[in-house]
């Protein structure tokens, strides 16, 4: 029996944890990158395994979707997480007024949490601002964010899947009102051609704006950046928080032997020119060394913007406005057929993501196959290039 | 933040037929701008078929090694004006067989470097003595090596020998003996004992060099000889 | 479909000129390695011309006054101390390599280089010395 093709636009997590379900349910399924696998903005966050706190008490849905796929993520890639959880630490009076919110939030989102005195913070943490009245520790981790996808990608391959990177969609190719496939170029050897599938799945992330309308389709995506820093010296084995509410510089995500200070939020219409402004990567600077004062005296080694694709009505200002969750969007009911979105959401969640979006696909296609990504250990991140 | 034209003199090469050649490209930058961020600004405004890898943009994911001056480095966190040439020259990485322009195979790498085994995780010792929260049973961390291949591009013999082990897959394997956790180190050691593997090096240490996250191979491929010769270890 | 994607070659092509002489952008250690390749080539040719040499003795005293005429020469004597450094840097070099390389000194595999380069500096410029007045 032929099985049906499915041809995902996008190699970022959302798109690798995408061909990795629908391999498994039993799709044939080609995946085209313009660029390398993850190097829109999947790869350029700073690592965190989210807890789901820092949404707590704003955006629960977002909050409840992390903490499940967080536990999702430590059961299907063991061995490539950095999991020593994480502390959201109060600076001020404020904070320790903050945190029966945080922790009552927490609660409500089955996210656990640990009460912490100052000094059982400071000997967890001993290069913690010593000015902390006291931490609330949660199941933060870091995640390598390149290595984390790469296992979705080794493990769809394995299972069928066939990866294209430095292939480029040129055009969406409709018969009437029904995509049939899109015409690429390849960048190695610059040859164009087509490529037919039985369902167009658009998982661009920032750039799913753009590719919506190459097929008549719309996407209400915002690219929002974010400034991150980096530094030299692993200040810290847990991810530290900001107990406060969601703030530019409120977190330091470690990593091997670097730590990751972010990070900031605006609002851009390119997601292909982000800038740099340094006057952000001085907050971070700023904001990092009132969590751990000895990111003041370290060493720089880089700082970057990567664009979040946040999903919601246009007219916001900062980003920080729009919801943090993802959105799966059918396009028939633009009158498109043939062509599915999947926009929006986090690292963390991208397992989730693709799970909704493959139930959208497989129902369209009249397929009844369960997602099984929730028990499938992935293969480790050093298959992917076999 | 004072702007500057500096020019770019890229590799490109394309499977198509047609024979490697350099091209030039003008860029504006000012003194933050990465060589990476100015090649993303060639692709976007100039020519979208050029083929570079990158991915963290903070010299951890390892995917933007090349060649920037004659030098392997990460592109991600060079700064061209750090550089000081009005001409910046831009080449991939050597000894890994090219796929086009400055994206080169990392299968071959990775078919040397996962010989060695090296699980990815590894104790922190970060923080030592600090308290490790209930739960857990010690800091851990993802080991040092970011698979970026410059070790290879730089190493003298690993551009003679081609089935030279190499600086990379044997300071990974050299992990496996110093940390063995369940790998059993007696298979590494055995697996570098050979004449393309430990033996061949002979003391360049440019890997160590030019490593950009602190993995030094020169004297893990030294501690490989030196307990393959004296013996020693748990 | 399979991925298209391929490399041009199973492996890259072996190069030892540039791999091992092309020392632009190198630090020391390359040089050092560069060096130890190329004195140790002229080493071996002087070897055979030293053989060369000897065998002159064969074809009797004037053949080896000649010879000896010859080796007083400025330039000749130049070359007898570029033999003396190629003689030294080999030789000390080549502990460095050895030690390092059996695992003893490896962390301080640079500070030796510039330990044993100084030493060898001071002999090359007694040898010089010698070479020149004795």
């Amino acid at each position: 029996m032929a099985k049906f093709h499915a041809l995902i636009i996008g190699g970022g997590a959302t798109g690798g944890a995408l061909a990795h379900d629908l391999a498994l349910r039993g799709l044939q399924v080609t995946l085209v990158e313009r660029h390398e696998v993850t190097s829109g903005t999947s790869g350029r966050h700073h690592g965190l395994l989210h807890s789901g706190g820092r949404y707590a008490v704003k955006d629960q849905e977002s909050a409840i979707e992390c903490i499940e796929e967080n536990m999702i993520l430590r059961h299907i890639m063991p061995g490539t997480l950095e999991l020593n959880d994480g502390l959201f630490i109060a600076l001020t009076d404020e904070d320790v007024e903050y945190s029966k919110d945080f922790i009552a939030g927490c609660a409500e989102c089955d996210i656990p949490t640990r009460v912490l005195t100052r000094e059982e913070a400071l000997a967890m943490e001993p290069k913690l601002n010593p000015a902390i009245k006291m931490a609330v520790q949660v199941p933060d981790g870091t995640m390598d964010a390149w290595r984390m996808p790469i296992r979705f990608f080794a493990t769809a391959k394995k299972n069928g899947a066939t990866i294209k990177r430095y292939t480029e969609v040129l055009e969406i190719n409709k018969q009437g009102d029904t995509v049939t496939g899109v015409r690429v170029r390849d960048n190695i050897t610059l040859k164009e051609y087509d490529i037919g599938a039985d369902i167009v799945i658009n998982a661009a992330g920032a750039w799913s704006g753009k590719i919506a309308e190459m097929a008549g389709a719309d996407v209400p995506v915002r690219p929002s950046p974010g400034i991150m820093l980096a530094v030299y010296g692993r200040l810290c084995n847990m991810v530290v928080n900001h107990l406060a509410p969601s703030s530019d510089g409120d977190i330091i995500v470690p990593i091997r032997g670097l730590s990751v200070v972010g990070t900031t939020s605006w609002v851009v219409e390119d997601p292909d020119d982000l800038g740099l402004p340094q006057d952000h990567v001085q907050r971070m600077w700023e904001k990092g060394a009132e969590m751990i004062p000895e990111v003041a005296q370290s060493k720089f080694r880089g700082a970057w913007s990567a664009a979040r694709p946040l999903v919601g009505a246009r007219g916001a200002d900062t980003g920080r406005e729009l919801s943090r969750t993802f959105k799966c969007f059918d396009h028939l009911e633009d009158g498109v057929e043939g062509f599915v979105t999947i926009t929006g959401g986090k690292a963390t969640t991208a397992r989730g993501m693709a799970e909704a979006t493959a139930n959208v696909v497989c129902g369209k296609l009249g397929v009844d196959e369960p997602c099984r990504t929730r028990e499938v250990v992935t293969l480790p991140h050093t298959a992917f290039f076999n | 933040m004072a702007e500057q034209v500096v020019k770019f003199k890229v590799f490109r090469y394309k499977q198509n037929g047609s024979a490697p050649q350099y091209q030039t490209y003008s860029v504006t930058v000012d003194e933050d701008t990465t060589v990476l961020v100015a090649l993303q600004m060639i692709r976007y405004s100039q020519d979208p078929t050029l083929a570079i890898r990158h991915s963290c943009h903070h010299a951890a994911c390892g995917t933007c090694g090349m060649r920037v001056n004659g030098q392997e480095v990460l592109s991600c966190v060079t700064k061209v004006l750090d550089l000081g040439t009005s001409t910046v020259v831009v080449e991939p990485l050597q000894n890994i067989p090219l796929i086009s322009d400055l994206v080169v195979d990392m299968q071959h790498f990775m078919n040397r470097y996962n010989q060695a085994g090296m699980p990815y995780m590894r104790r922190s010792e970060f923080n030592p003595g600090a308290t490790v929260p209930d739960g857990i049973d010690f800091y851990h961390r993802v080991e040092n090596c970011i698979e970026c291949g410059i070790c290879v591009s730089a190493c003298p013999v690993a551009g003679s020998d081609p089935q030279y082990l190499g600086p990379a897959a044997m300071a990974a394997g050299w992990r496996v003996v110093e940390e063995p956790r369940g790998e059993d180190a007696s298979d590494v050691l055995a697996w570098v004992n050979q004449d393309h593997g430990c033996w061949r090096c002979h003391v360049a240490y440019e890997c160590s060099e030019a490593c950009p996250s602190d993995v030094d191979p020169g004297g893990s491929i030294m501690n490989l000889r030196k307990r393959l010769i004296f013996g020693g270890g748990d | 479909m399979a991925q298209q994607i391929s490399s041009t070659k199973e492996d890259t092509p072996s190069r030892p000129l540039t791999a091992w002489f092309d020392v632009r952008k190198r630090r020391v250690g390359s040089w050092a390695f560069a060096l130890n390749r190329l004195t140790g080539l002229g080493l071996v040719l002087y070897l055979f011309l030293h053989l060369a040499v000897l065998s002159l003795l064969v074809q009797g005293e004037e053949a080896w006054d000649q010879f000896v005429a010859l080796a007083k020469n400025p330039l000749f004597l130049f070359l007898d101390v570029v033999l003396i450094f190629g003689l030294l840097f080999h030789a000390l070099n080549g502990i460095r390599v050895a030690l390092v390389g059996m695992g003893i000194g490896i962390k301080s595999q640079r500070s030796m280089f510039w330990i044993l380069a100084a030493i060898g500096a001071i002999l090359l410029v007694i040898s010089a010395f010698l070479v020149f007045t004795k």
